[in-house]
């Protein structure tokens, strides 16, 4: 077996997705290269990924928060950007990881909105929003289903 | 390989293996066949598209990943010279994708495809042989649907248990070499005499050599052969070819000495195929375990065998090879005949093999059992019975690979020719 | 700041919203950043070998599939470092390391079993959810910070 030698040893790389109709992935990588410092910054279709040092990705995504707050989105990523291992171009398709993304970027307006109402609330008021139901769908229960069939019959 | 042949494009539909561990064993077995594996790229439509149209209410996301994969190939969406369909052992869920995936490939598209299940300890070299064969079912077409010999052409089958040499001349079978696997390259040698002197030939008399089973590589370098095979597809390929079955559907299956293997084989080519190797319970080496208990020769098991009415009746405790010769010990001293333990042995191996590989393969007659087992008539009569279906057994069955060696390399006795031609 | 286990552990969402937030969310890339970044034996493309789903052991016997063990190798530890957790019901859509069904049935027992403050949730269909759905996260968020004063 070869033996493995790691790159960007005691780097972190961050996900920047942006989606807006006020900010372009390009205007955020823009934005991240003007404060890089040496940062490795790649711009893709969706925004940027950043990788160096916790505390330098630190300042340069709280500093990118800020241009779009309720439409950025931040997270961590195990691979450096542009690895071979993960590339769409050596796999012949996409990771797997990727169309989870594609499935959360479809709901992203509703987490937008979200942050966006969420943002000014007194404390009782998101308290109470956080209330409200968002329940998890039980199975229906056995002895409703019995009602069912018998009101059926 | 060719440096400037293109490599195979086989299509990865798995699930599993990089958390089993193996995704680079999968890599580097098909780099050494000259296959590069890729995964059919589809986005999240096209998931949920395929989930809905398959039809098949699984709930891991990655199997819907695979029959989404699957889908774009079958489809045409996707170009593929095979497909590695495989999962992890010991999961049902991903089990039944993956029969169904097989299934639904075979039936609407004529790409190759093999079919597998890994744990952590899956290792390049256990995978090589079926990428191996994958890849040139998918590569060499033209070389497998070969149906006529040609020349003088000699194959010789370097198996774990025996060595086996060929010599086919004008599409018959000219001499023959049997032995048992000693020294490899001795073994060979040996047996290409025999061979070359029942033919009445000297070696520079054989214009293509064709090497295949587990030593082919040593033996082929030996012998410079033209082709060095894995035995999947030259095995079929004899198969169908001493069955005169050339056209339409077979299934081959051969009882190896380490290993089964089970082929569907279309219009001589093979299409799916399972290779399995991990118990000694389901080869050959079990009925020779069984023979020298018996104190019989290993070719007398079969007639032994075949004096009872099949030995379904002998309590077998264990399908494995250590416990199962100690069942039919058991058997012996509570009073069984000999000739019924011989059988249960025999049926044993067939159901075991039926229930752990066949199940992989679409079964389609005629069936055709090949390989030095073949000749155990208790075993072929067991596999009957298991599949309700008349087996077939070649003539010269025990030397099928060697057989079917012969018969590829003639395509190289064609290209020689036009090339002192030119 | 807790450590707050995202399930989905490959969610976009859970891991800006729990940083956003202030915490630090545990989730899929912090194992996989970790196999990355640890010399051994090359073994592309996330540098697990079959010594990982050896380690999964500790969470899952031997009957249970490579994949489940070798995916618990990557959750496990996390699981055990985590002072709360997220969980969104039912990831139909979420591949790769969220890829197992079985493995996702494990973690998610895992993480109810801990005891340790849990919100279960599911994602919005609508944008009046998506109000909910982050005010809850939020809410929890908030409460995990007064507990950790």
């Amino acid at each position: 077996m070869k033996p493995y030698v790691p790159q960007y040893v005691g780097t972190v790389t961050k996900y920047v997705f942006v989606d807006s109709p006020d900010t372009t992935p390009q205007d955020i990588a823009t934005a991240a290269y003007e404060i890089a410092q040496g940062v490795m910054i790649k711009e893709t279709c969706f925004g940027c990924q950043i990788t160096g040092l916790p505390e330098d990705v630190k300042r340069i995504v709280d500093h990118l928060r800020l241009l779009d707050p309720f439409r950025i989105f931040i997270k961590d990523r195990g691979f450096p950007p542009g690895d071979s291992r993960r590339c769409r171009a050596d796999l012949g398709g996409a990771r797997p990881g990727y169309l989870g993304h594609e499935y959360e970027m479809g709901l992203v307006r509703y987490f937008s909105h979200g942050l966006k109402e969420t943002d000014g609330m007194t404390k009782q008021a998101l308290k109470k929003a956080a209330g409200n139901e968002l329940p998890v769908e039980e199975p229906l229960d056995a002895e409703i289903l019995e009602k069912l069939f018998s009101e059926e019959e | 390989m060719n440096k400037n042949e293109q490599p195979v494009r086989i299509a990865q539909i798995t699930c599993g293996a990089e958390y089993s561990g193996i995704q680079n064993e999968i890599t580097s077995a098909a780099e050494t066949v000259g296959a590069k594996m890729f995964y059919p790229d589809v986005v999240l439509k096209d998931v949920k598209r395929a989930y809905k149209d398959f039809g098949l209410p699984v709930k891991s996301p990655d199997l819907k990943l695979a029959i989404a994969r699957a889908e774009a190939i079958v489809e045409g969406r996707i170009e593929a010279d095979g497909i590695f369909i495989a999962s992890c052992f010991r999961c049902a869920e991903a089990a039944i994708v993956r029969n169904e995936l097989r299934r639904y490939i075979i039936e609407n598209s004529k790409i190759p495809v093999v079919s597998y299940s890994f744990n952590e300890r899956t290792g390049a070299s256990t995978l090589l042989t079926r990428l191996e064969a994958l890849s040139t079912i998918a590569k060499r077409r033209s070389l497998m649907a070969r149906e006529v010999q040609v020349g003088t052409t000699m194959g010789v089958d370097s198996g774990s248990s025996t060595t086996k040499c060929i010599i086919m001349r004008d599409n018959e079978i000219i001499g023959t070499g049997w032995r048992p696997t000693t020294d490899v390259l001795k073994s060979a040698d040996d047996v290409i005499d025999l061979a070359l002197k029942e033919a009445d030939l000297k070696i520079s008399d054989i214009e293509a050599t064709a090497t295949t089973g587990y030593g082919r590589f040593l033996v082929g370098k030996h012998l410079k052969a033209d082709l060095i095979q894995e035995e999947l597809t030259v095995n079929s390929k004899g198969a169908v070819y001493l069955a005169n079955a050339q056209k339409g559907f077979a299934t081959v299956i051969d009882i190896g000495g380490m290993d089964n293997k089970a082929i569907s084989v279309n219009d001589g080519i093979p299409g799916s195929f399972t290779m399995g190797g991990i118990c000694a319970g389901a080869s050959g080496r079990f009925l020779e375990m069984t023979a020298k208990r018996l104190d019989v020769d290993i070719t007398e098991l079969g007639p032994l065998s075949m004096e009872s009415e099949g030995g379904e009746n002998v309590p077998m405790n264990s399908y494995c090879i250590v416990f199962g010769t100690q069942s039919l010990v058991n058997a012996l001293a509570a009073g069984y005949k000999r000739a019924d333990v011989a059988a249960a042995a025999c049926h044993s191996v067939a159901q075991q093999v039926y229930e752990q590989q066949l199940q992989e393969v679409d079964i389609k007659e005629p069936v055709i059992m090949v390989g030095g087992s073949a000749l155990i008539q208790g075993l072929v009569r067991a596999m009957g019975r298991m599949l309700r279906t008349e087996v077939v057994v070649p003539h010269h069955a025990q030397y099928i690979g060697a057989v079917g060696g012969a018969l590829i390399s003639s395509g190289f006795v064609d290209k020689k020719e036009k090339s002192k031609e030119a | 700041m807790a450590k707050v286990f995202i399930y989905p552990a490959t969610s976009l969402i859970l891991s800006d919203l729990v940083e956003r937030f202030g915490h630090e969310p545990l989730g899929s890339a912090i194992s996989i950043r970790e196999h990355v970044q640890t010399p051994g034996f090359d073994s592309p493309p996330i540098q697990m070998t079959s010594e990982d789903p050896q380690k999964g052991l500790k969470w899952a016997a031997v009957e249970v599939p490579s994949g489940v063990r070798g995916r618990m190798s990557l959750y496990g530890p996390l699981v055990e470092q985590a002072e709360a957790a997220i969980i969104i019901d039912e990831p139909d859509f979420a591949f790769g390391c969220m890829g197992c069904a079985r493995t996702n049935e494990l973690l998610v027992f895992m993480l109810r079993e801990k005891d340790m403050p849990r919100l279960e949730l599911r994602y919005p269909a609508t944008k009046e959810e998506g109000v909910t759905f982050v005010a809850k996260i939020k809410q929890f968020l908030k409460d995990l910070e007064v507990k950790h004063e």
